[in-house]
């Protein structure tokens, strides 16, 4: 796929220091992404393994220690990639005393977007989101889910190519998570591009098309998740119309037995059992390094 | 009211303002760009530090042009729907308490009560909407850099300027909200409390001594504290005399044959005074023409002295006295220092003298006497007709001042004794403004106040938490205040040295007179002091002197406030306002919010 790079991180590093300058944390350690136009694209690992880093950084809200990171081909910390990109935080941190419409236009005025066509957005995204029933009532009375649902809007209130979310279905009830997983492949549908962090592993794998994993701040996997998920040197036959007898001798019989093949293939594990896997692996090999596909 | 410099002339002040304002601001841009490029020289590499510093330079330069009026609005409607949530209005409501508990604690006996209420109003009003400034202002950023509300802030197309110049508009919107409806209520509760009459004491009303044509004095009734004195025409119709620094007119009506007399609301009470001020020179002792008086001591810095019983005289030159400017005569107010020599009757004032003279042919009129006590302003109406010192009748306007120029003669007749003058302490009474006006320029001066204020407040957010920033924006109101009184530590004019020097007197008991025994520690104290001083005379000359926007003292004096002090407060407000926005700037783009 030759399709435009929209997020691009080089050698990408930031160690949190102290008031004295003294260094605290490695974070991230020269983290080296492609994220391209049109893909969902998650980054997994368990806490403190740096995803929220990578996202602030991709996002200006911290600067890097070293490396570069990109945004449509901007520096991340010039404001203007802010004009095509849509993020939803960790949790919704939006102004309590103001109620879904006056969010979203008050997100709306922050785009520059004249008063009608914040209406109209306004009122698309409330509906989108289901929260017409609620949109006069302070943010200070949302349920988390329906906090989650108005941070979602405001991310999407310039309908934005690139959409960051971080942690979009940690607290949400499992319809919610459907309808977010939902949401998240429609946009893709549009043309728009998803990076997503999660914990929620089988999130992950319903809707991204590729991963990263990051573990200690270091970028431990990175593919396609279908590739990923394959087990290689195993082979997984599918079959029907098989009579008891015939199950014995699988591979060799099927086709003398006058079976279908309906496929053959390697069988696939569990992102958990991948993302498990890694992990035990870092900590058993600390320093292995993910090399680059795709 | 005692001015304590020469009145400010806008013209001149603003050459030299605007000169020491582009000094510091090309020091203080210079010191930011180098400080900035050894940071980033010191974490990337001078290669790469020096691209960060261009690049930081080029984004402040295309922030400032890309400024969104929306944007900045909508961060300023925010700002002001927080601080409706955070409860501002209990700020109100303190101050209507205070209002309405205030004649608790107002003495309505004092010798001028007008003067009383206005600065206790314009008082209240400063510090309560100062504080509320103060608080809303350093709190704000911090508390969304702490809710992580910021982080939807700016991962918008926000620019870092608008969020500071949001904040600050909001939160002066709401504050100027609020100072108008305050100013409201003091106006009519200022209003309201003074307005009185008194009824005339029909019994104590008797012939008046020498006059013929049946004129009648007497008395009026008691009311807030004082009464005055009346006098009647033979039609019944007068005046009062002035009584706690207003008077009344005095009206008579007759309703069949009952007789009653009306006095009018109370006049010259809250007035505002439109003053001209002449050139001042001085004559010595023996005549000859010189700068400045005698120095008497401590007085020196404003005030010089003229001495009693000599050709020592203070002269004030006038322009466009004119019989149009002045039907009535020229109303003439002093407030006359007074320096004694030896104690003499203490409860009688010091006889002067003043003559009228004209500048270019020297005529004088004949002497006029008076007496002068310390802290009190003596009035003096000069009619049109007058005499010269032989006793021939002349004309004020056609034979003194015939050119429009008026010389005006001060001296001081007590041997030994002396009086101390400056420019602004004689004037003339040109005319008299609206009080309503006055009021309104007043606040406006607060209003500037309150917006340099919750200017420093939201600056010192960028990069300090909200209590910090609070305690910084404190530090600088104070010292702000208190310019003049550091700049005269750190040049050791005031005795009892610096902050140690101090320090150690008050443990030692050590008198501020006495000098510090000579030596190593006095040396090595005087040192710190030296040093301490001058960083915080370095730190206040770049305050913003608060008092210059105060004009309490002329509104509660009853003088108007001369559009040229509004235009030194606008103009250095504005100046301000700039740099404090564009520090503020400079630490919200170099800031990682996400930490």
């Amino acid at each position: 796929m030759a399709s435009e790079v929209v997020v691009e991180t080089r050698n990408l590093s930031k160690v949190y220091r102290d008031f004295w300058g003294r260094q605290k944390v490695r974070a991230l350690k020269a983290l080296d992404l492609e994220i391209r136009q049109g893909e969902i694209f998650g980054l997994l690992g368990p806490n403190g393994s740096g995803k929220t880093t990578t996202i602030k950084l991709l996002l200006g809200l911290l600067f890097p220690t070293s490396g570069q990171a990109l945004v449509f081909g901007r520096d991340a910390t010039d404001v203007k990639k802010n004009e095509r990109l849509g993020y939803l935080p960790e949790e919704s941190y939006l102004y309590r005393f103001l109620n879904a419409e006056e969010t979203l236009d008050f997100y709306g005025r922050l785009f520059d977007m004249p008063a009608a066509v914040r209406k109209k957005r306004t009122n698309e995204l409330i509906d989108l989101v289901g929260l017409n029933w609620a949109k006069r009532r302070q943010l200070k009375e949302y349920s988390k889910g329906m906090a989650r649902r108005i941070g979602l809007a405001q991310a999407l209130i310039n309908d934005p190519e690139l959409i960051l979310l971080d942690e979009p279905t940690s607290g949400l009830d499992p319809i919610g998570t459907r309808e977010m997983k939902d949401l998240i492949l429609r946009l893709k549908s549009q043309g728009k591009t998803v990076l997503m962090s999660s914990h929620l592993l089988a999130d992950v794998q319903d809707v991204c098309d590729r991963i990263a994993i990051l573990h200690q701040g270091e970028l431990k996997e990175l593919g396609r998740v279908d590739t990923l998920l394959k087990v290689r040197g195993e082979t997984e036959i599918r079959a029907a119309g098989l009579s008891e007898l015939a199950q014995s001798e699988i591979r060799s019989v099927i086709e003398r037995h006058n079976g279908t093949v309906m496929s053959m293939d390697n069988p696939t594990t569990t992102l958990e059992e991948l993302f498990l896997a890694i992990v035990r692996d870092s900590e058993a090999r600390p320093g292995r390094r993910a090399k680059q596909d795709s | 009211m005692v001015l304590d410099s020469d009145p400010v002339v806008f013209i001149n002040w603003l050459r030299p303002a605007l000169f020491f304002f582009l000094q510091a601001a090309a020091v203080l841009g210079l010191v930011a760009l180098v400080g900035g490029f050894l940071l980033a020289a010191f974490r990337y590499g001078p290669a790469l530090g020096g691209d960060a510093t261009y690049r930081m330079l080029k984004t402040a330069l295309s922030d400032l042009v890309s400024l969104s009026p929306r944007r900045i609005g909508a961060l300023a409607r925010l700002a002001v729907q927080e601080s409706l949530r955070r409860r501002v209005l209990v700020g109100f409501g303190v101050f209507l308490l205070i209002l309405l508990f205030a004649g608790w604690f107002l003495d309505t006996k004092s010798y001028d009560p007008a003067t009383l209420y206005l600065s206790f109003v314009l008082t209240a009003t400063t510090y309560l909407v100062l504080l509320m400034a103060l608080f809303l202002s350093a709190f704000s950023l911090p508390a969304d850099i702490k809710n992580k509300t910021i982080y939807t802030i700016v991962t918008k197309p926000v620019r870092p300027g608008e969020i500071v110049l949001g904040r600050i508009l909001g939160f002066s919107l709401i504050g100027t909200v609020l100072l108008a409806v305050m100013g409201l209520f003091s106006y009519f509760f200022v209003v309201r409390v003074l307005n009185h009459t008194h009824e005339v004491d029909i019994a104590s009303l008797k012939s008046t001594p020498g006059d013929t044509e049946g004129g009648r004095s007497g008395r009026t009734t008691l009311a807030q504290n004082h009464r005055h004195q009346v006098t009647l025409d033979a039609d019944g119709n007068g005046s009062t005399d002035i009584a706690q620094g207003h008077w009344h007119e005095v009206d008579k009506h007759v309703e069949g044959d009952k007789t009653t007399y009306v006095l009018g609301p109370p006049q010259d009470l809250l007035t505002a005074r439109v003053p001209a001020y002449g050139k001042l020179r001085f004559k010595d002792r023996a005549g000859r023409g010189v700068d400045k008086g005698i120095n008497v001591g401590n007085e020196w810095k404003y005030r010089s002295f003229v001495e009693g019983g000599t050709l020592a005289t203070a002269i004030w030159t006038f322009e466009d006295i004119t019989p149009e400017r002045y039907p009535e005569g020229l109303p003439v107010e002093m407030t006359i220092r007074v320096f004694r020599s030896y104690k003499g009757e203490i409860e009688q004032g010091i006889r002067g003298v003043i003559v009228l003279k004209n500048p270019t042919n020297g005529r004088t009129s004949e002497l006029k006497t008076f007496t002068a006590k310390d802290f009190s302003t003596d009035h003096m109406k000069i009619g049109r007709k007058l005499s010269d010192k032989d006793g021939n009748p002349i004309d004020l306007f056609d034979q003194l001042a015939p050119s429009g120029e008026l010389e005006l003669w001060l001296q001081c007749i007590d041997e030994n004794q002396y009086f101390g003058v400056a420019q602004a302490d004689v004037y003339l009474r040109a005319r008299n403004a609206s009080f309503g006006m006055n009021f309104v320029k007043s606040y406006l001066g607060i209003w500037v106040q309150m917006l340099l204020v919750t200017s420093f407040g939201v600056m010192f957010s960028t990069f300090l938490s909200g209590a910090v920033a609070m305690m910084a924006t404190l530090a600088s109101l104070v010292l702000g205040f208190f310019t003049k009184f550091v700049f005269e530590v750190a040049q050791g004019t005031v005795q009892g040295g610096g902050p140690l020097e101090s320090f150690i007197r008050i443990v030692k008991q050590q008198n501020v007179t006495l000098q510090m025994e000579p030596g190593l520690s006095t040396d090595v104290v005087k040192g710190a002091d030296a040093v301490f001083m001058f960083f915080m005379q370095s730190v206040t000359s770049l305050l913003p002197d608060f008092r210059q926007f105060s004009t309490v003292d002329y509104v509660a004096h009853g003088f108007d406030i001369p559009a040229d002090v509004v235009g030194v407060q606008f103009i250095s407000g504005l100046g301000y306002m700039a740099a404090v926005f564009a520090i503020g700037y400079l630490f919200l783009r170099t800031r990682e919010v996400a930490r």
